[in-house]
């Protein structure tokens, strides 16, 4: 990767002022901002947090990674958008890289419309200093755990349901990583999704914050000063737990990052999609099958109201399409005949 | 000697909707059975063929038991065992 050193203008050493006097940033660590790259994967709740907070922060160079498009569902907590970008359906990436370029001209954010795999995820990761996760499910957090040890690319995990989240900063070499701390993700129905189970604005901001905050330390040369731990909040029940992880590291017999063995990156663990033509329909099949709860699931989509399950299928539909599910994960969405599409569907209402 | 577990919110339909359930154990593996004993449902969340579920993470005051002694380690009075899940919203 070519490393910049570019010093910094008498512009933006005015415009920083406030976060350069803060002690651990100074002249120096602003400068390094100004000459990092990262990855934003997701450009959603946590997402446009990240987004905003770090180009304000001036970071030098963003690539916002996205597949989705703005809906007014989004508008309560994804703080990029607004009401026009609803009503045209714009990209995500897109909408918020322009309204970063008018908060700050100074950096540089590059839009991808893209759903990230494991076909692309090396490709967008190969020239940045960070990954940040901003995306809304597990599949995506493996492959992006699998990339950054890959490549020791340090990144910053987040996730956030109802009141409560949890953060943690991965480095790799150094800390567990996502696989040490989560051997395996809740399956597909084991757990809400921000669909299904909601979501509050405000805990978004709190752990985006959190995760920004990491980000900060690592770009700005201060990654002594990162959480060692995994933290668990609640924000209605103003609970805060810091979770000793760090004596995972090694303990733990980590496929990824003990035995660089890159499940996700490599296709033995996830789900493909087919394109089951002329039907208008998309399969999702696991690449190893795991095992659905149907109780569980249709009491998570009970709110959709048309929800039905026998022992060998489980029926709903939602955003203008029929979901048929079947025990071993495996799904057939019609309605649409996009991959990626039925991916973000299938990540919003079964989940992972 | 009583410990304090501790229900994540997906969890507490399964433990009668208490965030909080104080149980007597001198491990930790006796107390997600007295857990279980008390709220069956857990029982299919937590365990699966007789082994924690590998997604379910177990805390002794914070501390994992990955690298204490798992469900054999021991709990003394007003220890708090907290179930963590992955996140995954967001």
């Amino acid at each position: 990767m070519t490393e910049f050193n570019f010093e910094l203008t008498e512009t933006e050493k005015d415009r920083y002022s406030r976060q350069m006097r803060f002690n651990a940033i100074g002249t120096s660590g602003q400068t390094h901002l100004k000459n990092a790259r990262i990855l934003l994967c997701g450009c959603g709740a946590l997402g446009t947090v990240l987004a905003n907070t770090l180009v304000r922060a001036g970071v030098g160079f963003i690539r916002l990674v996205d597949r989705d498009f703005v809906e007014v569902s989004n508008l309560q907590r994804q703080v990029l958008f607004d009401e026009d970008d609803a009503m045209q359906g714009v990209p995500k990436s897109v909408a918020g890289a322009k309204k970063l370029g008018q908060i700050n001209s100074l950096v540089s954010v590059e839009p991808v419309v893209a759903h990230i795999d494991r076909g692309n995820i090396l490709e967008l990761a190969k020239d940045v200093h960070l990954i940040l996760d901003g995306t809304d499910n597990f599949e995506i957090r493996y492959l992006i755990n699998d990339a950054a040890i890959k490549l020791g690319i340090p990144w910053v995990y987040g996730g956030c349901i109802g009141s409560h989240g949890q953060f943690m900063t991965i480095l790799p070499g150094d800390t567990p990583c996502l696989r040490c701390v989560f051997e395996a993700a809740p399956g597909p129905g084991e757990a809400g999704t921000c669909d299904t189970a909601g979501v509050l604005g405000m805990t978004i901001n709190i752990i985006a914050s959190y995760q920004a905050t990491e980000a900060l330390k690592i770009l700005s040369g201060n990654s002594d000063a990162i959480s060692r731990d995994l933290v668990y909040l609640d924000c209605w029940e103003n609970t805060f737990r810091k979770i000793k992880i760090a004596k995972l590291k090694g303990k733990v017999d980590c496929p990824c990052c003990t035995h660089n063995r890159f499940e996700w990156l490599e296709g033995e663990q996830g789900a493909q999609t087919t394109s089951l033509c002329g039907r208008n329909a998309v399969q999702i099949a696991h690449a190893k099958p795991i095992r659905l709860d149907f109780e569980f699931l249709s009491k998570n989509l009970f709110h959709l109201g048309n929800v039905s399950f026998t022992r060998f299928l489980l029926r709903f539909s939602a955003e203008g399409c029929d979901f048929t599910v079947f025990p071993d994960g495996r799904a057939i969405i019609k309605g649409t005949d996009e991959p990626d599409r039925a991916m973000a569907l299938y990540a919003r209402y079964i989940g992972h | 000697m009583s410990v304090r577990v501790h229900i994540p919110t997906p969890l507490r339909p399964n433990a009668g909707g208490q965030a909080i359930v104080e149980v007597d154990a001198n491990t930790v593996g006796e107390s997600l059975a007295r857990l279980v004993e008390i709220h069956p449902a857990m029982g299919g969340k937590l365990f699966e063929n007789g082994n924690l579920r590998r997604f379910v993470n177990i805390y002794v005051n914070d501390e994992d038991i990955r690298y204490l002694e798992n469900l054999e380690t021991q709990t003394k009075k007003d220890d708090e065992i907290a179930i963590i899940p992955a996140v995954a919203g967001g």
